[in-house]
């Protein structure tokens, strides 16, 4: 044996991984009081106090349980990945993205559910579902979801005699918001557009328009009419003169929910919990419409984040963990007061149908908004995530930010030249044309 | 043959035991890491899943990675901006610092020094702070100076030299103090010599502080180069890197690479490929120097 | 007029107090700007015209800290470590320096030597990874460690302590230890490193700012709040959502007072420390 291929093999041996866990098993005989143990839960913001406020109810059928919630974001991306390869400082149950899900199923480091799981597989919509699963294995259970409308303050439309009623498509919205600029001396913006950061406005417009990054088969189909239209529709809000450049999510941001710089704010359902968190006292001042369509007559619904519970392979009391798992995320109660509560819209479909969704929200005017979040919730397309959503995202984000401020590519060429980047980057072949892309989809 | 040689080991022995420690941890933490990177620069490993031979494919798209050629080139544009500014300011405190007739010169020394003490999350926060686009000090200043405000972070053309500034306000102390030591080590005979013959001031300093401080120069320059190609903490906590990609420097995209996206192979072999040229324009300058001083 | 040779010096002079009282005031403007925001109401920190002062000082920010975050786990980890690291390094620097310095005949020195300043080319950024593979396998992850031992064996320090021993400890000193039956490891501790005093206070004051503000290492290995150091807590409640401003003023002020404290007390030391083991070559 020669020296340099002992030096392999020591290097190798390091590096092999022990196979991913068992699934998990829990008999049916199991009585709620026999679950115990101390569950630690990794969250953000909103969801996180929601996730604290079931605990109490939670603990009545479940009393061996204790629940702790651990409430930072931060870099959770990195925290997360790093405590699975280390094997150590993994939570128990862990929130994600639903879209950086995929990107944790594959690596065997998270829990087998699928033989506790499986019995809810038709209780969520099978978009959601589907992130959920990796090779037949389930490894997630869907949270909320994130239907997307326009948040509005009442108060500027009114005070400048703006009827935003006759909105219905993006170039309505773009005149009214020319109308709002001019009559408030461009004191006001009609929306917030952070050129440094337009992945999530991105996501909702192609999402909208019905176009994809991936195609099923995991190839780069981001070069489409579809995603052409979502273009178009970020070049013409850019150039209209009607959009603030604050980054989202920064401390600017949340102060604009009090004052009078942004109008409008098209996000996803969750997004009423930020401002009634943020901005208690602004309430009754707001309003929600329906997202403006590409085409009159087109849909006006997308969807943005939404997210799911994963529990790492790492938790050695899994049966409290999927105890709460189960509570928090399959029954309609807890998943109503966590959409009364903190405005997350549950995945759960048998909840839609409950009376609450018609009761008007004192916080938008008494608005029924959570039955407009509701409307053609089935006709959003299924995104195909693939495992390098996340990475494929901040290059849309970093060729985007490039682009508005060069402002050289045209639209048609920023889409081809992101096809080819992500194509080079992801180490992905490119889809074949749209045609052919329907006829040949085998998933 | 061998016998003395055994026997002058033997009696050395305690020599070997005083460095034994260095060796070894340097095997566990330097040389096998070495060698295990090398071999990650040829797979596809994510620290998770098997890892899959790729031979020289990392290499081949590291070529074409156009975010890779950014990072290194806003690498190089940070560095020119706060490297030239950053020496001159730190020549000149350092020179004044150095000046006999100076009173005060603790304060002075510690006001400058300070910066580098400072943790450099809590740096970049307060220049986050300082930097706010609407409720920012700079620009509530210069807004009271008919000017801005300016975007500081959030533009693709300011956010350099945004880091930049926070760059020079942290590293001026550190290359002040190690130029005050160079100062300090030259003889006080040149000057006077210098001064028998009739030169002035500015003619001292020509003829001989700048060449005796060399070294000096030779030593934060490699210092500086090294810093800004690896240089993390600032970015990380100030920028994330944007807007876009327009202040991620080498260091970020390498920590990103390695520890966001988890692509453990390509990210060693691309932190092996700059390593080789960073040495490379590490040896240029001393070469550089010697010739110099030949 | 022509000035005179001494009212030319003296103006020059002026020049340079005020050039230097102005970088002074601008490089302690951050400082001012961290102190003060540490005491001000959430509102102030984004308000404007910006709170120049506040009023009244609110003491309740520090309180905030300590009831909310784990701030003195944080500041133990964080000294046990700054400290461990700087210890460990020390021992280990001044000893292989010392011997450097003072085995001349022992077989392979030079070469040896050599080696020491060739690994000193070695980015940490290469073996980043590998390391971090290392201590998974050592169960290392998550512990003090982590953090104390792989930055340990530092080249930079060997060379310096070496460089520093060669000059100032004297042959003669150490046969006449060595004649009074020393061990070599005695001649060490009591004869060699009294006289290192000052190098190492100088090399202690780098390496220990390196550890204490390490960032990006804590983030890697410290996996889980009853580990984390004060840097990462102040980067994990600044990237939060619901950012409180005014908390992390507070905690960063925690941070940075020992520090800067250290650095005060000790500056003479650090500066001739430096001096004296100025870059020679």
């Amino acid at each position: 044996m020669s020296r340099c291929s002992v030096i392999a093999a020591l290097v190798i041996g390091l590096a092999v991984e022990a196979c991913a866990g068992e699934p998990l098993l829990i008999p049916a005989t199991l009585q709620p009081s026999e679950y115990r143990g101390d569950i630690q839960i990794w969250s953000w913001n909103i969801a996180a106090a929601s996730l604290e406020k079931l605990i109490p109810p939670f603990q009545q059928r479940y009393p061996n349980v204790h629940v702790r919630i651990d409430m930072n974001a931060t870099n959770l991306q990195s925290r997360f990945l790093l405590s699975l390869a280390a094997r150590v400082g993994a939570p128990d149950i862990s929130q994600l993205q639903v879209r950086e899900a995929p990107r944790y199923s594959v690596t065997g480091k998270l829990t087998d559910l699928t033989e506790v799981a499986k019995k809810y597989e038709k209780a969520f919509a099978p978009s959601f579902w589907e992130s959920c699963v990796y090779e037949g294995r389930i490894y997630a259970l869907p949270w909320d979801i994130g239907p997307c409308a326009v948040f509005y303050k009442q108060g500027i439309f009114e005070q400048y005699g703006i009827d935003v009623g006759k909105i219905e498509t993006w170039d309505d919205y773009i005149a009214v918001g020319k109308e709002l600029v001019a009559k408030s001396d461009g004191r006001t913006k009609m929306l917030c557009v952070p050129t440094g950061n337009m992945a999530d406005l991105f996501e909702i417009f192609l999402q909208q328009s019905g176009g994809q990054i991936f195609d099923v088969a995991g190839r780069i189909a981001i070069n489409s009419p579809e995603t052409l239209e979502t273009l178009n529709l970020l070049k013409k809000l850019l150039e209209s003169g009607i959009s603030g450049n604050i980054m989202p999510f920064s401390f600017e941001y949340f102060a604009s929910f009090k004052s009078d710089t942004i109008a409008t704010y098209p996000m996803a359902a969750w997004f009423g919990g930020l401002i009634r968190d943020y901005a208690p006292d602004t309430g009754g001042n707001w309003g929600v419409f329906r997202l403006p369509a590409y085409h009159p007559g087109g849909l006006r619904t997308s969807n943005l984040g939404g997210s799911v519970l994963v529990m790492p392979d790492q938790c050695t009391q899994k049966e409290a963990a999927w105890a709460y798992m189960e509570y928090a995320m399959c029954t309609p109660e807890a998943q109503l007061a966590q959409y009364r509560d903190f405005d997350l819209f549950p995945a759960l479909l048998s909840t839609h149908q409950d009376p609450f969704f018609d009761e008007p929200v004192p916080f938008f005017g008494n608005q029924r908004v959570r039955r407009l979040f509701s409307l053609d919730i089935d006709e959003i397309s299924v995104m195909y995530r693939t495992t390098d959503w996340m990475e494929a995202m901040r290059y849309v984000q970093q060729a985007l930010s490039k682009w508005a401020d060069k402002k050289q590519e045209t639209p048609a060429q920023l889409m081809r030249s992101l096809e080819e980047k992500l194509s080079r980057r992801l180490n992905r072949p490119i889809a074949p044309s749209t045609e052919k892309r329907a006829e040949g989809a085998v998933p | 043959m061998n016998d003395p040689l055994l026997k002058r080991i033997w009696r050395h022995r305690h020599f070997y035991a005083f460095i034994s420690p260095f060796f070894v941890l340097f095997a566990v933490f330097g040389l096998y890491p070495l060698l295990f990177s090398l071999y990650l620069s040829f797979v596809q490993w994510d620290g998770l899943t098997p890892m899959q031979w790729v031979g020289l494919s990392n290499f081949r798209n590291m070529i074409h990675d156009e975010i890779f050629f950014t990072s290194l080139w806003n690498t190089l544009i940070i560095g020119l901006m706060y490297i030239p500014p950053m020496f001159i300011g730190a020549f000149l405190f350092a020179v004044l610092l150095n000046s006999s007739w100076l009173k005060l010169r603790g304060l002075f020394r510690a006001a400058l020094f300070l910066p580098v003490v400072t943790p450099m999350v809590v740096v970049a926060i307060v220049f986050t702070l300082l930097y706010g686009q609407e409720a920012g000090f700079l620009n509530w200043l210069a807004g009271k100076l008919g000017m801005g405000p300016f975007p500081w972070l959030v533009s693709e053309n300011w956010s350099k030299p945004s880091v930049s500034v926070l760059l020079v306000w942290r590293w001026t102390g550190y290359n002040m103090v190690l130029m005050l030591a160079g100062l300090q080590g030259i003889s006080t005979e040149y000057y006077e010599a210098a001064r028998i013959d009739g030169a002035n001031a500015l003619q001292r300093m020509w003829y001989i502080t700048l060449p005796l401080m060399r070294p000096v120069f030779v030593f934060c320059s490699i210092m500086s180069l090294i810093g800004t190609v690896y240089m993390f903490d600032e970015v990380f906590v100030l920028t994330q890197g944007g807007p876009g990609s327009s202040s991620t420097n080498f260091g970020l995209y390498l920590f990103n690479t390695s520890f966001t996206d988890f692509r453990f192979g390509y990210a060693s072999c691309i932190a092996y490929t700059v390593a080789f040229f960073v040495f490379m324009a590490s040896l240029l300058i001393l070469r550089i120097r010697r010739s110099g001083t030949e | 007029m022509r000035l005179s040779h001494s009212t030319q010096q003296q103006l020059l002079r002026i020049a340079a107090y005020v050039f230097l009282a102005v970088m002074a005031v601008l490089f302690m403007f951050p400082f001012y700007w961290l102190f003060v925001s540490a005491f001000k109401a959430k509102d102030q920190i984004f308000s404007l015209p910006p709170v120049l002062w506040p009023d009244p000082w609110r003491f309740s920010n520090f309180a905030a800290v300590f009831e909310k975050t784990h701030i003195v786990q944080a500041f133990i980890n964080s000294v046990v470590i700054a400290c461990g690291h700087c210890t460990l390094a020390l021992f280990l620097c001044s000893l292989a320096g010392f011997a450097f310095a003072k085995y001349p005949h022992a077989p392979g020195r030079d070469k040896l030597f050599a080696f020491v300043l060739a690994t000193m080319m070695i980015p940490g950024a290469v073996t980043l990874i590998p390391v971090f593979v290392v201590l998974c396998k050592l169960h290392a992850i998550n512990t003090y460690w982590a953090m104390i031992v792989p930055g340990a064996a530092s080249a930079f320090g060997i060379f310096w302590m070496r460089q520093y021993t060669m000059e100032n400890v004297h042959n003669d000193l150490l046969d006449a230890a060595r004649i009074d039956g020393c061990s070599e490891f005695r001649i060490y501790w009591s004869v060699v490193l009294p006289v290192l005093k000052p190098a190492m206070a100088a090399l202690g004051i780098i390496l220990l700012i390196g550890s204490w503000n390490n960032l990006m290492w804590a983030f890697i290995v410290l996996r889980t709040t009853d580990m984390y150091t004060l840097p990462l807590v102040i980067y994990l409640l600044n990237g939060e959502n619901r950012t409180p401003f005014e908390m992390i003023m507070a905690a960063s002020v925690l941070a940075t007072l020992p520090l800067v404290i250290a650095f005060l007390f000790f500056q003479r030391q650090f500066i001739a420390g430096i001096t004296a083991g100025a870059i020679k070559g």
